[in-house]
Parts: structure tokens; sequence; C-alpha cells
């Protein structure tokens, strides 16, 4: 073990400072402000701090590692090129505040990013400035509440949310002031349009929903829905966690959605970097664009004396829009995730169609090898589909509940026994509609190879006896971790006293 | 029109299975990749191409960055003294040499903890290092920016402290948070209707504590040490001892000064909140950034954000996991004390291994190299006739000077001389127009000063020819 804390070497540091600003008299603190004892930070030299954090990095799991087949999370390969753009001085060291003359390229970046997720969504305006999937969720609910509000129609308190959706959907609508109206899913994991049909009234503000669904269905009668909520008056809006599906093909305006956010961290590839940072800008309709938080990136034709400054023939410009909600966030979001996932774009331009058709391949492939190599193992009885379809889109669900009546393995068991295989194990336990759910997402960037391989072994960790498999992991940095005794015994930071 | 061969090969790079397309449909009983799409209606079908560019190479892309990012004006080509809560701190290369490796970069939410041990020691170190940077025995392992950061301090306090307050629902932020930072708190109060009122400063730039009068009783008081005109208020100190037990002290920092400044939670603040991005991270206009959280104990419960315990495995080994989850959205739903999932868990990385290198010496020395360069340019600036520094108080980093004409026009001159004057506060305060924040930091060499002062003394002389 390497631990950050067992470090206390010399005094110093490790990196060397230059001197401090010769001054005429000392800088002044004053007297009761001065801190009376240091924070108890660790003391270590440059090579010690890059042996301890690359010591760490061994010990993580990233896409680079192996194949990540992570269920709604869309991990897929993160081009190293986006890392080099993103490090260059005219966005690592570009101030908020500069003026707008300083920033023509990076507005004009911006600009063209609100116009492609635009074009892609079919929405008629784009602010990049929410920093989180949850955080555009929120954003689009705000300009909905304004929007009613400026109506005068402040009856509609409540949000529709099936029950199947990801949690930042309720917490998002709620977090903006709504009641939540969860509506059940069929048995078969689709929404359930007579349970909407009963609940949409003159108090729905919206409804909020992805598709295709958590399941990996898409909803083909997500136009009826949408009918159903614009009929009541409310909105309709989509959670764009899924789109990774879909460019191309259809989008949330040709489905009748008011309003839609992005994950550019998992769509555009931006890196999850274990937890983020994200960047989730939202689109709308025409006629929420004046709600939307501000500034947006915008442009005139360039006057005759600005030419020389022009890019493109084009003066681009900070945009207030006029009943804007504010901010979500101080600046202009994360700007260095837009610019890697604007790179990312770029590789595809037109042809992003093919990403969602390689990402729907992958996964039906994959579903297709599963119990291809299941059957040929003789463990084809040991789970089921998630959902009977003919075709899934770019994830699918096995339910473990057959292997777990047969011998008590769980979908957990599983997952652990997939990650002494060298892989990153599915989202499990997710959706709940699936008993002993397991959501299983290649995305397009995994070779025909991998996905074989990782069929493979999959049936050969359900031909592992059960009590080995309870065992699992073994051949991890850890083996499985008591999430009780943490809860229990809560340790949040290092115990100086006991050390 | 479908791609033509030259831009399917751009594409391929990033798609191992091109040209495997029709073998695989086989193998499934398809005849064409139409056949996986059949369960999307007609009438919600795209019509032909997206009417985008084309596709790019990767050496096409790089270039275009170029030229665009090139035609920004980066600051480090010029002297600049922008801050205004954003500062440009020297950040180490073995930071970003090691943030970009793989197994850290490429990694989701550490849902896997026998897999992700390395993120989640490395998050509840960071639990540590902000812990003890700020005085407060709980940190979380990050917020999106010191204005989320700073609006979720808001809601967690009225959640703690409103069955007991006298003026429930109600929390006070100081007069001068920016209204950037104040607008984000609009936004994330207004859902639990929570009144959002000012406290005044006197005019020498320090909190008015008579003011602070009206706050007892309230749930909760949001105050930035250093202030945002750069004011280092010893007003505080005492600020815990006005309020009482059931208003949330909640103090806003820029974590480079606790090198020098005293932490918060030694004086008695209840949650210290800020923007992590000078200890880590570049300016990246403005984001990604990381907000730090770090709170008291009867917050916990209560808090927003994700959080790293200690735990043990099965064999009884050391091993780290996400903790106290209960909290938040994945599992509370609609209950969640926040809905935030992705969070800036990298640049939190960042700022941990910027704070291992510095150890408690560098931090310190750092501060004070920020202190001495924000010295050297208050002497420089207040020796030339007509400008005028606003505040006669001890500054951090940052202060505010009165300048002839408006501050518009002189920041105009300034940039049109190669300097990055400042920040102009009219964009803060509407009825102030001629008072720019000047901000030092370690960065500041002593010829960017002369430069600045230079230009400054031309500036006066224009204008007054102009008066």
């Amino acid at each position: 073990m390497s631990h950050l804390f067992g470090h206390n070497g010399a005094e110093g540091e490790g990196y060397s400072q230059p001197a401090a600003l010769a001054t005429a008299q000392d800088p002044v603190i004053p007297a009761s402000l001065v801190r009376a004892s240091p924070a108890r930070w660790p003391r270590l030299s440059e090579p010690e701090m890059v042996r301890h954090y690359t010591w760490l990095s061994k010990r993580n799991f990233g896409i680079d590692t192996g194949f990540y087949p992570l269920g709604s999370c869309t991990m897929k390969h993160n081009p190293r090129v986006n890392e080099v753009i993103a490090q260059l001085p005219g966005i690592a060291d570009i101030h908020p505040h500069q003026p707008e003359h300083q920033l023509q390229g990076w507005l004009s970046i911006y600009y063209e990013m609100q116009h492609m997720l635009a074009v892609v969504s079919g929405m008629d305006d784009v602010t990049l400035q929410p920093v989180a999937g949850a955080q555009g969720e929120f954003t689009a609910i705000r300009c909905i509440q304004e929007y009613f509000r400026l109506r005068g129609e402040t009856q509609r308190t409540k949000v529709i949310v099936p029950d199947s959706a990801h949690g930042t959907n309720p917490a998002s609508a709620a977090m903006a002031g709504f009641e939540i109206v969860e509506i059940p899913s069929l048995e078969d994991g689709r929404m359930d349009l007579d349970a909407l049909a009963a609940v949409a009234d003159e108090t729905t503000a919206a409804m909020m929903i992805t598709n295709p669904n958590t399941l990996g269905l898409f909803e083909a009668d997500i136009a009826e829905a949408s009918r159903i909520v614009h009929e009541a008056g409310g909105q309709m809006y989509y959670d764009g966690a899924n789109f990774n599906a879909i460019l191309g093909i259809t989008s949330p305006g040709l489905m009748g959605f008011d309003a839609v956010h992005f994950n550019l961290h998992k769509t555009f590839s931006q890196p999850h970097g274990g937890g983020g940072p994200g960047s989730g800008p939202i689109g709308v309709k025409s006629h929420l664009a004046p709600f939307l938080p501000g500034p947006v990136a915008a442009r005139n034709e360039a006057a005759p004396e600005d030419m020389h400054r022009s890019l493109d023939g084009f003066m681009y410009r900070w945009h207030e829009p006029e009943h804007s909600i504010g901010k979500v966030q101080q600046w202009h979001g994360n700007a260095g995730a837009v610019i890697r996932c604007w790179a990312y774009y770029r590789r595809y331009g037109f042809g992003l169609k093919q990403m969602s058709e390689h990402a729907v391949l992958n996964a039906n492939y994959l579903r297709h090898a599963i119990h291809r190599e299941a059957k040929a193992a003789g463990v084809d009885h040991l789970f089921a589909d998630g959902a009977e379809t003919e075709v899934a889109k770019h994830e699918f669900t096995l339910s473990m509940q057959p292997a777990k009546d047969a011998l008590g393995v769980s979908a957990m068991d599983v997952a652990k026994g997939l990650l002494d295989r060298g892989y990153m194990a599915p989202t499990v336990y997710f959706p709940l509609v699936v008993p002993e759910c397991m959501m299983i997402e290649p995305t397009e960037t995994e070779s025909k190879d991998t996905l074989d391989t990782f069929a493979k072994h999959f049936s050969q960790v359900l031909k592992t006896d059960p009590e080995t498999l309870h065992e699992a992991p073994i051949t991890t940095p850890v083996r499985r971790v008591d999430e009780v005794y943490a809860a229990r015994n809560l340790c949040l930071k290092h115990p100086f006293d006991e050390a | 029109m479908p791609p033509s061969g030259a831009e399917v090969r751009k594409m391929v790079d990033q798609l191992p299975n091109r040209g495997r397309e029709a073998e695989m449909l086989l193998e499934m009983g398809f005849n064409s990749m139409e056949d996986l799409f059949a369960d999307i209606p007609e009438d919600v079908r795209f019509k032909g191409e997206l009417p985008l560019p084309a596709p790019q190479s990767e050496e096409e892309i790089i270039a275009d960055a170029r030229r665009l990012l090139g035609a920004n004006q980066d600051l480090g080509s010029r002297p600049s003294f922008l801050g205004a809560g954003l500062y440009r701190n020297y950040v180490p290369a073995a930071v970003f040499q090691l943030v970009t490796r793989g197994e850290f970069l490429t990694a989701y939410t550490p849902y896997q903890p026998e897999v992700s041990q390395g993120m989640l020691q490395a998050m509840w170190e960071f639990q540590t290092l902000v812990s003890e940077l700020v005085g407060l025995p709980i940190a979380n392992l990050s917020l999106y920016d010191g204005s989320t950061a700073a609006a979720e301090a808001l809601t967690c306090a009225v959640r703690v402290h409103n069955r007991k307050a006298s003026q429930p629902n109600t929390v006070y932020v100081s007069e001068l948070t920016s209204p950037d930072k104040l607008s984000v708190m609009h936004n994330y109060c207004q859902g639990a209707d929570i009144a959002i009122k000012t406290l005044a400063h006197n005019p020498d730039g320090t909190l008015d504590l008579e003011a602070v009068q009206a706050a007892a009783g309230a749930c909760g008081v949001y105050i930035e040490q250093p202030n945002p005109l750069g004011v280092m208020d010893e007003g505080l100190v005492g600020l815990k001892a006005m309020l009482g037990d059931h208003t949330a002290l909640i103090v806003g920092v820029q974590p480079v000064s606790l090198g020098v400044l005293e932490a918060p939670g030694h004086y008695g603040a209840d949650i210290v909140v800020g923007e992590g991005q000078p200890l880590g991270s570049p300016l990246t206009a403005g984001g990604p950034l990381y907000g730090i959280f770090a709170c008291k104990q009867p917050y916990l419960r209560l808090m927003p954000g994700r959080i790293v315990g200690r735990s043990i495995d099965v064999d009884g080994n050391e091993a780290y996991c996400l903790t106290l989850s209960t909290r938040e959205q994945h599992i509370r739903r609609h209950r969640a004390t926040s809905n935030i999932c992705t969070n800036e868990t990298l640049i939190a990385l960042m700022g941990a291994m910027h704070m291992a290198l510095l150890g408690p010496d560098g931090l310190a020395e750092l501060a004070h190299r920020n202190m001495a360069a924000c010295q050297a340019l208050k002497e420089r600036l207040s020796a030339i006739d007509g400008v005028e520094v606003v505040h006669d108080a001890p500054h951090f980093n940052e202060f505010a000077i009165r300048v002839k004409g408006t501050a518009n026009a002189c920041l105009a001159h300034l940039d049109q001389h190669g300097i990055t004057g400042g920040f102009d506060l009219n964009r803060w305060y509407p009825d102030i127009n001629d008072q720019i924040l000047v901000t030092a930091t370690d960065q500041t060499r002593l010829a960017d000063i002369e430069a600045l002062a230079a230009q400054l003394a031309l500036w006066t002389t224009h204008a007054e020819v102009a008066a």
C-alpha cells in the first residue's frame, strides 16, 4: 500500500517556486486572521508523488484498461487528440471574462457546437452552459417552469416520470420545485400510455422520458405520448442519456419533444474521468429559447472594419436570451469538455449516423453472441432477455433470475466473476423492472473479436461453480468491499490521531 | 449522400467493425443495417443525410483547432491582471502528466470498488486534504464549481436549520457576491422557496456587522474570505458568535489564501465552499473547474455530493468505497439532497496532486507569493497620479482601483497596448463605472506590473486631456 499521508518528509515541497516579488513593505495579514496551524498535508518530493499516483492509477480500471460494457454509461473510446487540443493555450489559458474580440475562436466553436446539437436533436436553440446531464435536466425543467409562469399557468406543478427513469430525472424536477408523478411501466418495460393518459392534465408541466428506454428498447408509441402530454398542455422533455443509439436516424424533435439534454461525456467522448467532469448542454424548441441560461454564442456578419479580425466573415458574440432563467454555472459551462467533443464530432461530420449504427450493431451482436456461446456451453437456461424484442438499440438487459433460482448465483456474483476475467462489470440492478438485471452497452468502439471473447467469458462465468463465484473477485486489487462496514464505521478522512 | 471512400476511411479509426457489418448482420440473421432500426416508425425518421460538414481526419481536426483556438488571446502571452474568481496559478507539470493516465481519465464513477481502488483512495485523500485546508471534519469529493457549491450550501443549510429557524426559508448573502454566482444561487434556491436577502458592507469594503444582526434566526449566511474585492475581513472572526447555533455560517474561500489565512473552520464556519481551480487546474475558459464543499458533522447526512469512506474487504484488508449513498438521487430519487450525479472528480484529482506536491510549506509559500505580488502591484499603482486604491484594507491577491474616465475605456486602452488590465466592476455593480479589479498571482512578474503602471499613467494623461 502507498499512503499519501504516510509521506512526511523534510520541510519543503515537491516542486521549487521562484522567489516572491520584492515589496517596499511586507504584505499585512490582520492579526486575528493569521493561520495558527498549517494544514496537516503530507510532504512529498516529486518522485515520491509521481510514484504514489502511478501506483493508484494501476489500481483503477478505465476503458483504456479493458472492455467496459457499463449499461447506460456509453463508455466509448476517448481519442487522445481531444486531450492534446484541450491543452492548447487558446482554451486552457483563457479567462471567460475576456472581451469577445479576444475569444473569436472559442465563440465560433461554441456556435458550431450549438448548431450541430440543434441539427441532430431537431431543436431550435442550444445552450452549452450546464456542466452535467443532471444539471441539463434541471436547467430545462427551469426553462419550462419560467415559460409557464410567464403564460400565467402556475397551476402546472407536476412532472411525470416513468418508474424506470434514471434517478436524476425526479431529483432534478423536485429541485426545481415540482411534484413528481411516477407512472408504472408495462410488464415488458415499455411506457404505459393508459397510465400516462390517466395522469396528464392541467396540472402537468412536463413529462421526462428517455428513448430508447433504459431497457434499450425504442418506444414506438413516443409520438402518441407526446400528443397526450401536449393535449394536456404540458411539455415533453427528452433525457439524452441514450442518444448514442439514434444520431442521424431519428431525433427528439421528430418525436415531438420540446426540450432535451445531451450527455456530451457519453455520446461525444468527453472522458468520464472517474466520475466527471461532464457536459450537459440542452436544446429547446423556439418557444422555450427565450428562457435559456445565458449567455449563448451568437454571430453577426462582420462589419468592414472588423473583417481583419474575423475568422470566417462573421463576428461572434455572447447573447443573453430575453427571459433567461439566469445562470446554472458561474461561467460558460465546461468549455474544456465542449472542445473535446467538438473534436470528436468533427471526425464524423454528416457521418454521425454511422456511429449510432455501429453502436446498435455491436449491442445486437453482443446479445446474439452471448446467447450463442451460452447455448454452446449449456448455460443458456441460466438467464433470460430482460425484454422480449426482435432488435435492441444501443444496449440490452439480461435477467439473471434463472441463475439465482437454480444455483443461488446473483447478478452481482456474475458481475464480480467478470471482474476476475479482466472486464468491467455491466450495470447491475438497474433498471429495477428487470429482476436480477444486468444492463450491457458495448458502444461502437469495440471490435467483433472483443465482443466474441467477452461472450465466451460470460458463459464461462456462468459455468463456474456457485461457491467460487460467491468468492469472486479474487484477482483484483482488493476483494469484495464491505459497504455496510463503511457506512457503520464512517471513516471519511485520514485519522491523524491514530496514525 | 453517402460518405465517399476517403471520408469513410477517416471514420474507420473509431469504428473497429467497419467492413465487418455484413458478416455480423448475417450471423444474426439480418440482411442490412436497416433491419436493426425496423422498430423506429417511419414518421419519426430523418430523411436524407444530416446537414453537417464532411468528416475530418485527426490531422485536419488538430489543424483547425490550432487555427481557431489560436485566434483567442491566451493570457500567458501578455501581462494579465484579470482574476475576479478564477486565477492563473502555476500548475506543476507532474499534475498534467499523471492525470492523463488512461486508468484515471477513462474510468467511470467507481461503482465497482474492487477495480476502482485507485480513484477511490485518491478521492478519500482529496477529502482529507480539503478537510485540513479549511478546518472542517467532512469534505465531499467535489461539486461542479464554486458557484454551485455555494448554492448547494444554502439549500443544505435550510434543510438542516429550517425547523428551528425564526426566519425559515431565508438565507443572507453578501451584497458583494458576483451576480453570476448569485444567479446560480437563485436558480438552486427558488425550487425550495428560499428567499435570498443581502448583507450590506461598509465603505472600507468590510462586512457591516450591524447589518448582520438582521440575519439572526435565518437558516444560513454566505460570505467570502477574502471577499470579492480582495479584502481580508477580520470581522468574520466574530460572526459565528453573533449568529448562534441555528444559523449556518457558510464561508466561500479562495483555497490558495488558506496557506496564510486562518481556516474558516477554526473561526466558526459550519460550511466552507470555494472554487478549487487555483489549486490544480488551468483557467480553461471557466470550466471544467471543481467546487469545494466541506462541513461540520450536523450537515453530513443532508449534504450534497459523493463521499468516499474507508472500509475493509472480505479478507479484512483496507479498501475504499462510496458511502452514505442514501442521500443521493440514484437511491433517494426525488427526495435526494441534490440531483448531482456526474461531478468533477478528475479536476479534483488534479487539485489533490497539486496539494500533495505543495505540502503545507509549499502552500504557505504560494500564498505568500500571491500576496507579495499583490502588494508590489498596489505599491506601484498607488504611486500613479490619477489612480486610487479604493479600499484602504489588507488585500490577498486583488483589489479595486479607481481610474480616470470609465473603467471600460481604460481597459480598452490597456488592451490596445497588449495588457489585460483587470475586471470592469461595472459588470457586477451597475452604479460603479470607474473601478477596475486588478489581480496579481504567483504568475505576475515585475515587468508585467511595470507595463501596466506605464500604460495607466499614460491613460491618466489622455483622460485628463480628453476631460
